[in-house]
């Protein structure tokens, strides 16, 4: 139920994976790597490596800690088949943070680090009396990760690494009516995540000044709400009996990521990024809740996602313009793993592109900024009233979504 | 150093801005309305019951402001149609003729149906039985539905006009005061308001009255009565030139009024009743159409009605109402209760027959055609799904037929609403958008 983390981080209820590409998720990690579409497995970039390619933090120069920020602006329209009346969200904002540190020795082998970050935080918050009410009327999805990490460089060509991924805190709220005869009732499902372990692992190589590849692999983490509430309001007398429960539970998967990079870097001024993901999302079948009571006469309900394997694919470059001045250039797509037919309100998912800019300033030795902006643009997409009915998926709602994304970030560097 | 970082950062923020701005995603423009080759400027509707917004038994002013003709208008405005003023009762008149609601529920949660008491009633007609209803004064009236009409009514002199041999009192509210036919209201209408657009739903009580009478009333109207007038009404409608759209009837006996009450479930209670004496050997028992008694069959169609009356009067020397063990030893549920195997077929023929005559009066006129027919045979068999709120042909639960087991439901009629725009979409290569028919109201609960 979580999903609602997607829209912006993607989609999937407590859905923390971070790293993962499509569907559900806009990848936040470091600064840098936003300005450059999202690459970074094939990078040694900076401390944000912990979350691309813990292989890569041993081949990163400097020691340091790197905090950064972003907003996120997600506008969506919908139309209902066969209507005309355009419905938006109502508004929100949320700000997704991250926090590297990465430590060790100067001329030593290996580098430690820990990492923070925030890659599901979302929210989406329905227009009033619209045509999906009772699929979704709000959703918001918190989740904090923490990963301790540690990378060894084996030779000065290859390093390795990995990463403890725990998820600290998971928080879910999400929200929808309920249609009586006469009326609509309104009901909130509110829980925290129990928290729960993964890992991330990955290798990276550099057989030359000019090129370095990286592989890493995130693991799936099945987030888990138990003991979350249950609250009713606008439920006349006459059906309160029906809708008692106070308590529910439900899963969501976190999907494994693969993921593949290559780093090229012709001169000492630029440097280009090539990433591709692999999520298996298909781990995604059903969204599932039970109930303490029955609601309207069940304990349990399920909703059919059936999501698919995605790939995402990742292009970035930086050139150093000065020693002070780096821009950042690049763009990224992501394959949806929603098919059609299957598309929910949490995730109004499409094929998406983005594209990022960024830039960083260096104030001396030690302190530097990064700002980076992704446009992302979730493809229009319709769904029929006849492929719901066809897939068994009528709890949701037929029409067309389109959404584009917005996010400014915010990094501050301090290295040594 | 810090004006160069400014410098150097203005150009970013002022693409940041630029992406702001343009985030907002706009669909509009790939679903902007049309009227097609229609014209929907001024619109008249044409029709009985389901055209006046009857529901629950009464025609009441949520109900006409529900009516899918007034509905229709409203989407017609996105399309250039202009106002649509319907006969209603005032605020003061709105309970109109009275209706029934769900008043409570009894000591196993069954809903108990009373009655509203009219409002709108202005004391009785010539005929001492008739009650008048509170008249409509103005003069701009589109929505022509007249509950009860037939077919076969539309050219009986005097069918709307206060008399002591009967008249019909929702026809009598719109004239004034004038012996003034049906086809002569309609073409008065057509000459005042010169429509560009009409709807056309007549034909169901042709079947609806025999029907609902179990066959012991209002006989079905004859096939080639029905084919002349049908042909008279859409001629006065498309005289000047106007499009349109006409529907089919409904087979009536998917309606909850005679499907909500199952002969299986009846017998078996009745099996299963301690107070009947050898109540295994006892069944159902009813009077067919043809006064002879025999055991009900699940081809026997039990009214609503019935409901209340099986089981009731028995005594030390009669069997309760419907309760029988043979074919002469039995108190048989009275024929007007029942429509049985050889009446139900007669509906279903006859039904048939008419909408062929409508059918082929629609193609002979390149009339749209919403097939009421198909499209609730379908509803009884599978429900129909509204963004994402399940609705069935069923009694009370089902949000489509009002308490009356006939009549739609606002939610009902906006989802006949949006068939009649599918149709005329289709035959007019029109835009006209479809309302959310989950926002209207099913059966209202106390």
């Amino acid at each position: 139920m979580n999903l609602k983390t997607l829209l912006l981080a993607g989609g999937a209820l407590l859905s923390g994976t971070a790293a993962s590409a499509g569907g559900y998720q806009v990848t936040l990690a470091g600064i840098k790597n936003n300005g450059m579409g999202g690459v970074g497995v094939g990078l040694s970039l900076d401390q944000a490596a912990m979350f691309y390619n813990p292989g890569a933090l041993a081949m990163v120069r400097e020691r340091g800690v790197q905090l950064g920020g972003n907003v996120t602006f997600a506008r969506n329209a919908f139309i209902a088949e066969g209507g005309n009346t355009q419905r938006e969200l109502r508004n929100s904002v949320v700000t997704p943070f991250s926090l590297f540190a990465g430590f060790g020795p100067a001329e030593g082998k290996f580098r430690a680090g820990i990492a923070v970050y925030t890659p599901f935080g979302s929210k989406l918050q329905y227009a009033e009396g619209w045509e999906g009410r009772t699929s979704l009327t709000d959703i918001d999805l918190k989740s904090i990760f923490v990963q301790p990490t540690f990378s060894y460089a084996l030779t000065d060509k290859i390093s390795v690494g990995a990463g403890l991924v725990v998820l600290a805190y998971g928080a879910v709220n999400l929200q929808r009516d309920i249609p009586l005869p006469d009326s609509y009732g309104h009901i909130e499902l509110d829980g925290k995540a129990e928290t729960k372990l993964g890992y991330n692992a990955g290798i990276f190589f550099k057989p030359s000044d000019k090129l370095s590849v990286g592989i890493s692999y995130r693991s799936k983490i099945d987030a888990q709400v138990e003991d979350g509430d249950v609250t009713f309001s606008n439920i006349s007398p006459t059906f309160a009996s029906r809708f008692q429960a106070t308590k529910f539970g439900a899963t969501l998967p976190l999907p494994a990521t693969t993921s593949f990079g290559v780093g090229i870097m012709p001169n000492d001024k630029l440097t280009v990024g090539l990433d591709v993901n692999f999520v298996n999302w298909s781990a995604y079948r059903t969204l599932d809740f039970n109930f303490d009571q029955p609601i309207n006469g069940s304990t349990t309900s399920s909703s059919k996602r059936y999501y698919e394997d995605a790939f995402t694919f990742r292009v970035g470059g930086q050139y150093k313009v000065t020693d002070a001045f780096t821009a950042r250039i690049g763009g990224a797509y992501d394959d949806s793993p929603v098919k059609d037919g299957y598309v929910t309100p949490e995730t109004p998912d499409a094929d998406r592109l983005s594209g990022t800019l960024g830039v960083s300033y260096g104030f001396g030795e030690h302190f530097s900024v990064d700002l980076s902006t992704q446009f992302v643009r979730i493809k229009q997409r319709t769904q029929t009233f006849e492929q719901l009915q066809n897939n068994q998926t009528t709890d949701r709602v037929a029409g067309t979504y389109k959404t584009n994304i917005v996010i400014p970030g915010l990094g501050l560097n301090y290295t040594f | 150093m810090n004006t160069t970082l400014f410098r150097k950062f203005v150009p970013f923020v002022a693409l940041l801005g630029l992406g702001f701005t343009a985030c907002q995603p706009d669909l509009e423009d790939d679903f902007k309305a049309s009227a097609g080759t229609a014209d929907f400027s001024r619109y008249i509707a044409v029709g009985n019951s389901l055209t006046a917004g009857f529901s629950d038994n009464g025609l009441y002013l949520e109900g006409q402001l529900n009516s899918y003709p007034n509905l229709l208008a409203m989407q017609f405005k996105e399309v250039g149609g202009g106002d649509f003023e319907q006969p209603l009762f005032n605020e003061n008149q709105r309970n109109g003729s009275g209706y029934l609601a769900i008043t409570g529920f009894d000591n196993t949660g069954n809903p108990i149906i009373g009655n509203v008491a009219a409002n709108a009633a202005v004391g009785l007609g010539a005929d001492k039985k008739t009650p008048l209803l509170a008249k409509y004064t103005g003069t701009g009236n589109q929505n022509l539905g007249v509950p009860g009409i037939r077919i076969a009514d539309i050219t009986t002199v005097g069918y709307g006009f206060d008399n002591p041999a009967g008249f019909n009192p929702y026809f009598e509210r719109l004239l004034s005061n004038s012996p003034a036919t049906y086809l002569q209201y309609v073409q008065e209408r057509v000459n005042t308001i010169k429509p560009t657009f009409f709807t056309n739903w007549l034909g169901n009580n042709d079947v609806l009255g025999y029907a609902s009478s179990g066959g012991t009333a209002a006989p079905l109207t004859p096939v080639a009565e029905f084919t002349t007038k049908y042909g008279q009404m859409l001629d006065v409608l498309t005289a000047g030139g106007a499009k349109g759209l006409v529907a089919t009837i409904p087979n009536v006996t998917n309606v909850p009024l005679f499907t909500t009450v199952p002969v299986a479930a009846v017998i078996a209670s009745i099996k299963a009743n301690p107070q009947i004496p050898n109540a295994a050997a006892a069944s159902l028992y009813i009077r067919t159409g043809t006064n002879t008694v025999r055991e009900a069959t699940a081809s026997d169609l039990l009214l609503l009605p019935a409901r209340s009356v099986i089981g009731t009067g028995g005594s030390a020397t009669t069997l309760p109402v419907g309760v029988g063990y043979s074919a002469t030893l039995a108190n048989p549920l009275p024929s007007q209760f029942v429509l049985d195997a050889t009446e139900v077929a007669n509906v279903t023929a006859r039904t048939a027959d008419l909408n062929a005559v409508i059918q082929k009066a629609a193609q002979d006129r390149g009339l749209a055609v919403f097939d009421a027919n198909a499209y609730f045979t379908n509803v009884a068999r599978f429900g129909v799904i509204t963004n994402g709120t399940t609705n069935t042909a069923a009694f009370v639960s089902g949000n489509l037929f009002s308490l009356d087991g006939v009549h739609p439901t606002p939610r009902g009629y906006a989802i006949v609403a949006n068939e009649m725009i599918k149709a005329i979409n289709a035959r007019y290569e029109a835009k006209v958008p479809q309302l959310n028919a989950a926002a209207y109201r099913g059966v209202e609960f106390p």
